[in-house]
């Protein structure tokens, strides 16, 4: 069987990536509601892990590199979303909302 | 103890005046005990020099140069070498003596005079350091050490003078004293760098020699040796520097003394005396002390007839004396300045000491108000009858024989010898004046002089002392004095500077100056004891000439409207520039410049996170086309 590299060239996986990783900017750019900007960044991260897989699958079969990045990727978007969650629920619990253009008080 | 180990001597009172300072309010009698003790000790002490002096001139003959010893302070290799070192020869010692007894009947004066002072520590403690100061300055061997001392001598005469620093006049005073002399101190320094650039020494041996042999360009030795005498004049009040001298008088009386007598206004006398030799290479250098001292001589001896504090009396009397000084520097005679130097000390401290008594005993300073003082203090009277005739030039007291070596060494200059013989008799009439007006006649306030006396021991010794020395002081010019004392060689060595010439007496000289002296003293008796009426008619026929002395003629005047006009106009125009232009356009416009565009720049701050999102996703876009653009 072939492997997945010889079928699909590399160049499909960075179009991918570019599409998620630019629905990730849109989102961040565009949502309001704070839950949804977060999800907006882990898509940004998915697409640097599969930037990281796909480079690591067609440049260096061998070695795991790549996939020990997307690895920690993973970990630290979950630690992270956990905290981001956390913060929102504060914020949300004392201003009863999470639309990010009504919390404007760190300025000048 | 001998001449090397003399920079012992202003150790001592310097000492005094650190322990004074710290521990002074802690002392019993805040220590003043010590402060007489350390100058007894270094007056003590200056006599094994003397001896090792005179021993070394009999033993090397009349050229020994005297002793230096130094020790590096530090260097810069290849740059500078700083020394401190004292050097010790005739002029010296002469010095060395004249500053420590002064300096010791003026402390021991003091304790009466002070008594009851509320800064009476501070005041011995910064007496110590006059001395130590003015001892410094003599002993120096290069001029660095030389200009500190000059220094604190300034600073040091700036404190006591304005002792009674709750009176508006001592602090007005003080700070005409100190400015007026820091005017000649900057002449002075620049001098000293001058010197130092064109030779790479501070040492003043070093400088004269290099001068002699002709290594200082001469331009810079002519700039250098004005800018000495600047320096010189300052400090020892000559024209157009006199102003600050008879203000000096609102400090205590013995700090006058100590002033006019031993620690100030001398070391412009000596410093001349010390640098002569440069003078006397360049051409009208010595004619121009010759015309200072003359002018000076002339100014005070005409002002000091007309003032009618006791005190200024004696301060143009001074002048007088100082003016004397530099005329016989300027006929090239150093012989001739520091044995009237000396002789001066003596009965200059005594004036001012008598004059002290009546103002302690009368509490009033002004002539119009005393009077018939003779009875209530005899032995004031006496003392400062013969400090005023020893002023005046009667023979045979000190300042006679003094005054006459200066008119014999001016004999050679006819014009200088009878302008000199014309003060002569003005002096003795202002001497006859002042003791006149003090002593003899009516009490003009009776109930002043009710209770007058003389002064405690503390006080009156010091005036039999200074009295005894106003009359012997002038023998010194006989070696056989000197021999019998039990310096080999005598002290005439001393202080004729081993010169080929000894004391010069012409018997023609003396008489003359005698008999102007004499005449002098006459009319003084006539005007102002016989025939009071006489001084009155005389100021009102010559009411001009009266005003015109009276006002100092208007020197002081002129200098205040400079002041006025020139000088704090200057300030003004300095004090806007500073104000507008420095403070609040430079200083304050970038202050207020930045603050403006940081004013503009928070509304960058919107805390809002689309707001920064955007931001950073332009900043990202924009970087990675430029990263592109420039591959």
């Amino acid at each position: 069987m072939e492997a997945v590299t010889q079928q699909i060239p590399l160049e499909h996986f960075l179009v991918l990536s570019a599409i998620l990783f630019s629905l990730g900017v849109y989102g961040v750019l565009t949502r309001r509601n704070a839950v949804l900007i977060l999800m907006s960044i882990e898509l940004m991260l998915n697409a640097a892990s599969v930037n990281m897989v796909a480079f690591a699958a067609y440049t260096s079969p061998e070695q795991f590199i790549g996939i020990i990045f997307a690895i920690f990727i993973i970990t630290i978007a979950a630690a992270e979303a956990g905290l981001a969650l956390a913060i929102i629920l504060r914020i949300f619990r004392y201003r009863k909302t999470a639309n990010v253009d009504e919390i404007d008080e760190l300025k000048w | 103890m001998g001449m090397s180990e003399a920079w012992l001597l202003p150790l001592l009172p310097a000492g005094a005046f650190v322990v004074l300072t710290l521990f002074g309010p802690y002392l019993p009698r805040k220590g003043d005990w010590l402060a007489i003790a350390a100058i007894f000790t270094t007056f003590a002490l200056t006599f094994p020099i003397i001896a090792d002096l005179t021993s070394a001139i009999a033993e090397h003959g009349p050229e020994f140069g005297g002793v230096t010893n130094s020790i590096e302070w530090m260097s810069v290799p290849g740059y500078l070498t700083l020394n401190l070192g004292v050097h010790v020869d005739a002029i010296t010692v002469v010095m060395l003596v004249v500053v420590s007894f002064v300096a010791l009947m003026v402390q021991v004066y003091s304790l009466g005079y002070m008594k009851g002072d509320s800064r009476y520590g501070w005041y011995y403690a910064v007496i110590s350091l006059f001395v130590a100061s003015m001892l410094a300055l003599v002993l120096a061997d290069n001029f660095l050490v030389l200009y500190f001392a000059w220094e604190l001598v300034g600073l040091c005469s700036y404190l006591l003078i304005g002792h009674y620093s709750h009176l508006r006049s001592a602090a007005e005073a003080a700070k005409k004293a100190f400015i007026t002399t820091r005017l000649g101190d900057v002449g002075l320094l620049i001098a000293i760098i001058l010197l130092w650039r064109e030779t790479g020494t501070f040492s003043i041996q070093g400088v004269i020699e290099a001068a002699q042999a002709g290594q200082i360009r001469t331009e810079v030795l002519t700039a250098s040796v004005f800018l000495i005498f600047m320096g010189a004049m300052g400090k020892s009040a000559q024209f157009p520097f006199h102003v600050w001298l008879p203000d000096a008088m609102e400090g205590p009386t013995p700090v006058s003394a100590l002033i006019h007598a031993a620690t100030m206004v001398v070391a412009g006398v000596y410093l001349v005396t010390r640098t002569l030799p440069l003078f006397e290479l360049v051409a009208g250098a010595q004619e121009l002390i010759l015309a200072v001292g003359l002018l000076t001589t002339f100014l005070s001896a005409s002002m000091g007839l007309v003032m009618t504090d006791i005190k200024r009396v004696i301060a143009y009397s001074t002048l007088n004396s100082l003016g004397l000084m530099f005329v016989a520097l300027g006929l090239g005679s150093p012989a001739a300045a520091m044995l009237y130097l000396f002789a001066h000390a003596f009965f200059k401290a005594l004036l001012f000491l008598g004059a002290g008594s009546v103002i302690h005993a009368t509490e009033r300073q002004d002539v119009s108000q005393l009077g018939g003082l003779w009875s209530k203090m005899p032995l004031t009277g006496a003392t400062f009858a013969i400090g005023a005739l020893a002023m005046a030039g009667l023979p045979f007291l000190a300042g006679f024989w003094a005054k006459d070596e200066i008119l014999v060494v001016a004999t050679e200059n006819r014009a200088v010898f009878a302008l000199l013989l014309l003060t002569l008799p003005v002096t003795a009439m202002y001497m006859a004046r002042l003791f006149i007006l003090t002593f003899l006649g009516e009490a003009k306030e009776p109930e002043a002089i009710e209770h007058a006396h003389d002064g405690p021991p503390t006080m009156s010794v010091p005036l039999v002392l200074l009295a005894v020395l106003s009359v012997v002081a002038g023998f010194v010019v006989f070696d056989q004095v000197g021999r019998a004392m039990g310096f080999p060689g005598g002290i005439g060595e001393i202080i004729f500077l081993h010169e080929p010439e000894v004391f010069r007496f012409d018997v023609a000289v003396a008489i003359g100056s005698t008999l102007l002296v004499a005449s002098g003293l006459g009319v003084g008796w006539l005007i102002w004891k016989e025939r009071p009426g006489l001084a009155i008619i005389a100021a009102i026929v010559l009411k001009p000439v009266h005003t015109l002395l009276v006002n100092k003629y208007y020197l002081d005047d002129l200098y205040q409207a400079v002041i006025d006009r020139v000088v704090l106009m200057a300030s003004r125009m300095l004090a806007w520039f500073d104000r507008n232009v420095v403070n609040d356009t430079i200083v304050d416009g970038s202050a207020q410049a930045t603050g403006f565009i940081g004013y503009l720049l928070k509304f960058q701050q919107t805390g809002r996170l689309p707001n920064y999102a955007l931001a950073i996703v332009i900043g990202i876009v924009a970087l990675t086309l430029v990263a592109f653009s420039l591959k």
